[in-house]
């Protein structure tokens, strides 16, 4: 009846026609950006936060949302007609995308991957309306510990997730957690790592090192790797579109079973949407009676990844709304857009703003439903807009970049600090020092630090405290076991597994 | 690319020391529990070991085939310096005239077009500017010496 009750609110405020329109703006961008090259969601929401400083919290949200969630819907296009994943999170629907299309089944392709994305992120919202507020009310019971322990798993799962050399995703995770000391220490007021400089005693704004980061870093990159392919030219009818009885047959457990490894991993802090369609790609893969169909167009191999990135993107929000942990980089960059509102995301959010959670909830069912509409009638004008010369796009994220640094503060210092960030992210892409885990260190850095030291204030000192608790000793565990799953791996391969 | 990530790999060490170094001047402890400090070093010491592991490792592997600079690196430095001469001159023309002309400027370098269709597009990009961010955003950006 609560949960009743709660979609009410949500839709009573998701159905005014100011927000939908702003879910319609999310999703629209959100799929223009997952089409363009070299412009993914963190940053196009990055971008748009200093802008939206006068929108009412909740229709940003409910707009960046539909921005996160059409980027993923968007990306399909460029993997399935060019080869080219327009994000990452689309990455595995190349494979057998692509395979589909030079075949002649791109609309099909297409169909089942808006299709997939459509039903999985629907039952994706129903799971997430019941399990975020139980996952809120239990979070009720966190104190310093839990919250420390819990962002040490965090950082922790990165090692598992974030990338090839767990060592590089630690220096990664901790150069994030470094930049967040910068400033006036909330405790003692004495200023760390500001050498005298007035701008840096209040903190690098967060802001400014994603439009960096993000932003122009990846400007340089895609100058110097352009991503490229060669379009298929296909004409497409709407018939095309629509899928045969034994495609649909082959695509319906790939969809339920891609969205359930979706919501999983959506869920775990840095499991994030590109892991979820890899496992879910993976998992299905060895589910199958036919492997060696995939590869080769398989329409199991779309579906599934296609069906888990867009659940992951909805239960992402489940750790994010109610324990205030982000789980990816979108997420990482809307609780900066949280906390530049004044809200604090955690288990208080569900009973202190009960409109905004309820609504954003709500506005993703809408803005499933429009995507769903936009990729069945509208994939020839997103396809027209892989026409667009780079150089535009280049300039548009040069602009926002600099707008969005410079109006932080009014001053110029940030637009220079912004090209540094930039700098430092090319560096590390091309060096292979994954971004996600620092700006999560980042974005952490602050909750880590005050609850380490709040919790060892309460215990006189004692590391005990973080083994006594059942529920931080829970998370002291996985973070351990994460951090050795590295000396596991190598372990196994010494001992004769080389393929693990 | 294994001496970049050599020399990337020494960097991060520098910095790892350096982050110990300034953080021992900080309080460690005090009798608040942690102190400033506290965080600080141990993340120092963690960024400073990691980085003694990556470049042990480098030294002991043989280099891969993958160059750190591409063909098109040198187009990317370029477009590096037009930004770094726009934000110099932001000040004095103003962020829509200054971003206006670092659109024109690198439509020409990357694009190959002729100066016609830049120019265009650099006062469409400076009217744009100026009526979305600072009329209807009212988002208070430099004007420059015109005053726009």
């Amino acid at each position: 009846m609560e949960l009743l009750n709660n979609l009410y609110t949500g839709f009573s405020i998701a159905l005014t026609l100011n927000n939908i329109v702003y879910c319609l703006v999310g999703v629209l961008f959100g799929q223009i950006v997952g089409v363009l090259p070299g412009i993914g969601a963190p940053t196009a929401i990055a971008l748009l936060l200093p802008l939206t400083y006068k929108v009412n919290p909740t229709s940003a949200l409910i707009m960046f949302a539909g921005i996160y969630y059409g980027v993923a819907y968007g990306g399909t296009i460029t993997s399935v007609l060019i080869n080219v994943p327009g994000e990452s999170s689309t990455v595995m629907t190349c494979i057998d995308g692509y395979q589909m299309a030079q075949k002649g089944r791109a609309g099909a392709a297409l169909s089942v991957a808006a299709i997939g994305s459509f039903l999985a992120g629907t039952i994706s919202i129903i799971i997430l309306m019941a399990f975020a507020p139980a996952l809120a009310n239990f979070a009720l019971r966190f104190g310093p510990p839990e919250y420390f322990a819990l962002t040490a798993m965090a950082f922790g799962l990165l090692t598992v997730f974030g990338g090839e050399q767990p060592i590089k995703t630690i220096i990664s995770t901790m150069f994030g957690l470094l930049i967040a000391t910068i400033g006036l220490d909330v405790v003692s007021g004495m200023p760390r790592f500001a050498f005298g400089v007035p701008q840096l005693l209040g903190g690098i704004d967060f802001i400014v090192i994603i439009c960096g980061m993000f932003g122009v870093a990846e400007v340089f990159s895609s100058i110097e790797e352009p991503e490229e392919g060669e379009i298929i030219k296909q004409k497409m009818h709407l018939r095309d579109l629509f899928l045969t009885w034994e495609e649909w047959i082959a695509s319906r457990w790939a969809i339920l079973r891609g969205g359930v490894i979706g919501f999983i991993v959506g869920m775990i802090p840095a499991g994030g949407i590109t892991t979820a369609s890899f496992l879910a790609y993976l998992g299905e893969k060895r589910f199958s009676k036919h492997p060696e169909r995939f590869g080769k167009g398989a329409i199991e191999g779309v579906a599934a990844p296609e069906s888990a990135n867009n659940s992951a993107s909805i239960s992402g929000f489940a750790p994010l709304l109610a324990l205030g942990i982000p789980g990816s980089p979108t997420t990482a960059v809307m609780l900066a857009g949280f906390m530049m509102w004044g809200i604090r995301p955690g288990p208080m959010l569900f009973k202190t703003n009960p409109d905004l959670v309820w609504g954003l909830i709500s506005s993703m069912y809408i803005g499933n439903f429009l995507l769903l509409l936009i990729n069945i009638f509208l994939i020839p004008a997103f396809v027209a807009l892989l026409r667009l010369p780079y150089t535009i796009i280049m300039g548009f994220i040069v602009i926002f970049a600099s707008v969005g640094a410079y109006s932080v503060n009014n001053n110029f210092f940030d637009v220079w600090m912004m090209l540094g960030f930039a700098v430092l992210g090319y560096l590390m892409r091309k060096l292979q020092y994954p971004i996600v885990p620092l700006v999560l260190g980042l974005v952490l850095g602050n909750l880590s630090e005050n609850s380490l030291r709040q919790a060892l204030l309460i215990s006189g000192g004692s590391f005990s405290i973080f083994f006594n608790r059942p529920i931080s000793l829970l998370f002291i565990i996985a973070a351990i076991l994460a951090y050795l799953t590295p000396v596991l791996r190598w372990a196994w391969k010494s001992v004769g597994h080389p393929k693990a | 690319m294994r001496l970049a990530n050599l020399i990337g790999g020494v960097f991060v060490l520098i910095l790892g020391l350096a982050v110990v170094f300034f953080s021992l001047q900080l309080t460690y402890y005090s009798e608040f529990g942690p102190g400033p400090g506290f965080l600080p070093l141990w993340v120092g010491i963690i960024i400073s070991a990691c980085a003694i592991y990556v470049v042990i490792d480098l030294l002991r592997k043989q280099g891969g085939k993958e160059e750190f600079f591409k063909p098109r690196t040198r187009l990317g430095l370029q477009i590096f310096i037009t930004i770094i001469i726009t934000f110099l001159l932001l000040p004095l023309l103003g962020f829509a005239i200054g971003l206006a002309f670092f659109i024109g400027v690198t439509m020409r370098m990357m694009g190959k077009h002729r100066w016609a269709p830049c120019a265009l597009t650099a006062i469409i990009t400076a009217i744009g500017i100026h009526f979305i961010f600072i009329s209807w955003l009212t988002i208070p950006l430099p004007r420059g010496l015109i005053g726009w």
